[in-house]
């Protein structure tokens, strides 16, 4: 068993670029942030670039601009109803950054970003600090309905609002966590999945079933092609859903 | 189309042929409109997986709003007993508080609880799906 196995190894930040130190904290670009870079260099490819002709007839990239922009508007119109159109921008550009990051994460090699809490956090955070500034500047106090769901006894009231604010608290929570934790859990399975075909080989005789891992490898990847997407349309869905309170509170 | 009053000179007559067109642009436009929200979008990813992935969605944001429900409230208790100094009632209270949440969160997004906007929020979300 000379093969070495770390499944963790691969979510270690790498610094490029070294800014010095605050405390003990090394401030760096890291191949994280690189990433994140080049994530908005695509995106900006796909949606800035392609769409500049504005054809009517589309070509091939601006039919994926557009075909990803009409199912992100379609999905907002649909959670968050009327008057969430201003908030187009913001849902399109998660959609598309977290996309584009997990879709990243799955070529070989490379690093998942999404992978770290704290970034899908920092997204989180987003959402809902514009979930609370916008409800307070639309609604003023109003928004504050948000935790009073209508149709309550008034005995059971003190216990409904305490659940609800706890319920709010926990939304940025479960945001953040579902994404880094299906990205963190399928490439950590995939390696090790990965990793039993080789330990199998060295084993001798063992080596006669390495097939078995090495399929069930093929399918957890085709699985996180599938979970990438899907946890990007999850986001974007969530955080529409949310901005819903926002524009309608008191439902 | 518009080969029949292409050869009409007379100003008042385009003026008309305008008119017409405009009329009939908006016409169209209110029957692209009225056709729009029918179409689902089945080229884009998400939409486009198959029946199993939107379960499996579901199973995995049940399973995180419920997790989610218990860190929320053990965060604030712990937080409230920092700052308040109510040690360890902030946590043991709270904590209880989160896994009550946790349940509702659960119960919600299932869409056993019908409290309006969320429940029509998760029916159109299996529409969708269903559709």
């Amino acid at each position: 068993m000379a093969v070495k196995m770390d499944p963790i190894h691969q979510f270690e930040l790498k610094p490029l670029v070294s800014f010095g130190h605050i405390g003990n904290q090394e401030i760096a670009f890291t191949q994280s942030a690189l990433y994140m870079f080049a994530a908005v260099g695509i995106i900006a490819l796909i949606t800035i670039v392609a769409t500049a002709q504005r054809s009517v007839v589309p070509g091939r990239m601006q039919s994926v601009a557009e075909v990803f922009y009409e199912f992100i508007g379609s999905t907002l119109r649909q959670s968050a109803g009327h008057g969430s159109e201003r908030f187009m921008p913001l849902i399109f550009s998660l959609f598309m950054f977290v996309l584009v990051l997990n879709m990243f994460g799955m070529i070989p090699y490379a690093f998942a970003v999404t992978s770290h809490i704290i970034v899908t956090f920092a997204l989180a955070l987003l959402v809902i600090t514009t979930v609370i500034v916008y409800g307070f500047m639309a609604h003023g106090t109003k928004f504050l309905k948000v935790f009073v769901p209508s149709g309550v006894p008034g005995w059971l009231m003190p216990m409904i609002v305490a659940i609800e604010i706890v319920s709010f608290v926990s939304r940025p929570i479960s945001l953040a966590v579902r994404l880094f934790a299906n990205v963190l859990a399928g490439h950590i399975a995939l390696k090790i999945f990965a990793g039993f075909v080789p330990a199998l080989l060295a084993a001798g005789a063992w080596g006669a079933i390495s097939p078995l891992p090495l399929a069930l490898s093929v399918a957890v990847t085709a699985l996180e092609f599938l979970v990438a997407g899907l946890q990007a349309y999850v986001f974007a869905t969530l955080a529409s859903i949310y901005l819903s309170d926002a524009l309608h509170p008191g439902h | 189309m518009s080969g029949n009053d292409a050869g009409d000179e007379n100003g008042d007559g385009r003026q008309k042929s305008d008119e017409d067109l405009s009329a009939r642009l908006k016409r169209l436009e209110n029957r692209i409109e009225a056709k729009r929200p029918a179409t689902p979008y089945r080229s884009a990813p998400g939409a486009g997986a198959p029946k199993g992935a939107s379960s499996l969605g579901l199973a995995m944001r049940l399973s995180t709003e419920f997790i989610a429900g218990v860190l929320a409230g053990g965060i604030l208790g712990w937080l409230c007993d920092q700052f308040l100094g109510t040690k360890p009632w902030g946590l043991i209270v709270l904590l209880m508080l989160g896994f009550a949440t946790g349940v509702y969160n659960v119960m919600r997004v299932s869409g056993s609880l019908s409290r309006p906007a969320v429940k029509s929020a998760v029916e159109k979300h299996q529409d969708r799906e269903r559709s």
